[in-house]
């Protein structure tokens, strides 16, 4: 019997706004044919909140407390990243110990994030066993930030000149018994997530990305890294206390959704590595100084957020409120970039891809 | 300060010592981070300044748009673009306006260069109503066609957000989608005070549904 050839449609589907990934509304418009998407238009701006108008209302210490609300996964870096800034704006010199807590919230709030990501992973392609357990192993470092912190989300560790919290031996021994708790697990994952057949199955050469489109998008972070582009700016212009710290920068060839996983795993080792070097050695010295006159100016400032570099940029007119504070973060890039890592795709793979660039919507809308 | 970060700092400066712009100035910082800063004298100078950055093989980080007086409201704006060359940050900064009449000009896209100028220029497009020679893909990014562009420079009071213009407005506007009018009584409720309308619902108790079922 004659068979016809099975004739491929080409039509749009929507997703979105809601649950694409996570529950942030961002809404795409795919071009099918078949099951293979061809192109992707992304309507955003659904949550957009108007913070950096807000920002110029406020004056300099409000917006510690206003830039932490950016996004929940990143809060600490936000505020930190605005204090970088306005501290190289006003000259402001902090001591060395707050520059080790700095680190140390940083860290473990990276620790944390990049766990998340890992375990959405895991939720999407249906492997609902390894997600609760990521998540279990998340836990122990969100017990870490609400005994340090006395929260689980925005820490408020960082001010203008330095940090408002400190740890004492006692922090100390927590957190490194949680240390060992988490790194014992996080080992284990590492090896679940490079060797598992059903994980390889799904997200070996899914949402590829060359290092070409990647300096061509401008991305950072471990999308940028997961196609071995070597950035990271706690190596490529040190900040705090970072360029004297033992710590690797991690790269996958992979180029695609698996490589930047094993980024964030592996990056959350360098983490634990980091964060027992700051507990060994807290330098001492004042954990603040006092807010000094803000001068008319302008300054920028980066740092490496969990999603890679976050720029600060304010432009101040000599009165206690900024003229301008405007941040870019790194999902911003990459959801530009989806159009590439989905070219060519199954649509059963959308989430995944979507889930792959650590997305944030609070961020990217600010 | 490291080898590799002073060749860069030599190779910029020797870069733009070879081109008519203005000199460049430089600020560091206590991390020893150092930071490039060029002023353009118009917007018709980008193209050039971006051609010269992409051969230095810098990263467009972000672009900022703001205005230059917090009394002169979008009156007269500028616009910083943030490069990252290795350890470096470069700014370029460009007013973008008529120096003498005060009118705002047109700024060419960048993207031919930096292709993720995009979703930067877009943004700004739609938050300070600047106006993109070239963009390839000129429509909005955040806000809805129906917002006003240049929303980022107004200053909407709290009072009028209290006293629901938003609701009303959008309530009118679902009217006469929906029955191609907004009926008289609509009009006369919704443009009573918010708190008229409060002290009125006060006085009538809501019936529970036990009520409504008795």
């Amino acid at each position: 019997m004659e068979t016809k050839p099975q004739e491929t449609k080409s039509f749009s589907l929507p997703l979105g706004p809601i649950h694409v990934a996570l529950e942030e509304p961002m809404y795409f418009k795919l071009e099918l044919e078949g099951e293979r998407v061809k192109h992707v238009d992304i309507t955003s701006g659904h949550v957009h909140r108007g913070m950096e108008l807000l920002a110029t209302k406020r004056n300099f210490f409000q917006n510690v407390v206003l830039t932490e609300r950016v996004c929940s996964l990143c809060s600490n870096s936000h505020p930190l990243t605005y204090c970088l800034a306005v501290e190289n704006l006003a000259g402001i010199k902090v001591s060395p110990k707050a520059q080790a807590l700095r680190v140390l919230a940083e860290e473990i709030k990276r620790t944390a994030s990049h766990l998340f990501n890992v375990a959405i992973l895991a939720h999407i392609i249906g492997y609902k066993s390894l997600f609760m357990h990521v998540m279990e192993v998340r836990e122990i470092m969100q017990d870490v930030k609400e005994t340090v912190y006395g929260n689980r989300m925005d820490l408020a560790a960082n001010c203008i000149g330095g940090v408002k919290y400190s740890v004492n031996l006692e922090l100390i021994e927590f957190i490194e018994k949680s240390l060992a708790r988490t790194e014992k697990h996080i080992k284990e994952i590492v090896d679940i997530y490079a060797g598992d057949k059903m994980i390889l199955t799904r997200t070996k050469n899914v949402g590829r990305i060359s290092a070409e489109d990647v300096a061509k998008y401008g991305l950072v972070g471990p999308v940028a890294r997961g196609s071995n582009v070597q950035i990271d700016t706690r190596k490529d212009a040190p900040y705090l206390i970072y360029g004297q710290l033992d710590f690797d920068m991690i790269t996958e060839t992979g180029c695609d959704v698996h490589s930047r996983a094993m980024v964030r795993l592996r990056e959350t080792l360098e983490s634990i590595k980091i964060i027992k070097q700051i507990l060994r050695n807290i330098p001492e010295g004042e954990l603040s100084t006092l807010l000094p006159h803000i001068p008319a100016g302008e300054a920028m400032a980066r740092s490496e957020a969990p999603r890679g570099e976050l720029f600060y940029y304010v432009r101040t007119d000599g009165t206690d409120m900024p003229l301008r504070l405007k941040w870019r973060v790194p999902s911003y890039m990459n959801w530009d970039a989806l159009e590439v890592m989905m070219k060519d795709c199954e649509v059963a793979d959308v989430s995944l891809i979507v889930n792959s660039i650590d997305p944030c919507v609070s961020c990217t809308e600010r | 300060m490291s080898q590799t970060q002073n060749n860069t700092i030599d190779l910029i400066k020797d870069t733009f010592a070879k081109t008519a712009f203005a000199p460049l100035s430089w600020t560091t910082n206590d991390y020893g981070n150092f930071y490039a800063w060029l002023k353009l004298d118009s917007p018709a100078q980008l193209t050039e300044a971006a051609h010269v950055l992409q051969s230095l093989n810098a990263r467009l980080c972000t672009v900022t748009a703001y205005t230059e007086d917090r009394s002169n409201e979008a009156k007269q704006q500028a616009i910083a673009y943030h490069f990252a060359i290795k350890s470096i940050l470069f700014c370029v900064t460009v007013q973008i306006y008529d120096k003498e009449t005060l009118e705002p000009l047109a700024v060419p896209s960048i993207t031919a260069y930096f292709r993720n100028a995009d979703w930067n220029e877009r943004e700004f497009m739609e938050m300070y109503n600047i106006k993109i020679i070239d963009h390839p893909n000129p429509k909005r990014l955040f806000l809805d066609e129906r917002l006003d562009a240049g929303i980022m420079t107004q200053l909407i009071p709290f009072s009028s957000m209290v006293h629901g213009t938003g609701s009303k407005n959008l309530w009118e506007q679902v009217m006469l989608e929906k029955m191609g009018y907004v009926p008289e009584s609509y009009k006369q409720v919704l443009h009573e005070p918010a708190f008229t309308k409060v002290e009125e619902t006060q006085k009538e108790a809501p019936k529970s549904q036990t009520a409504e079922k008795e």
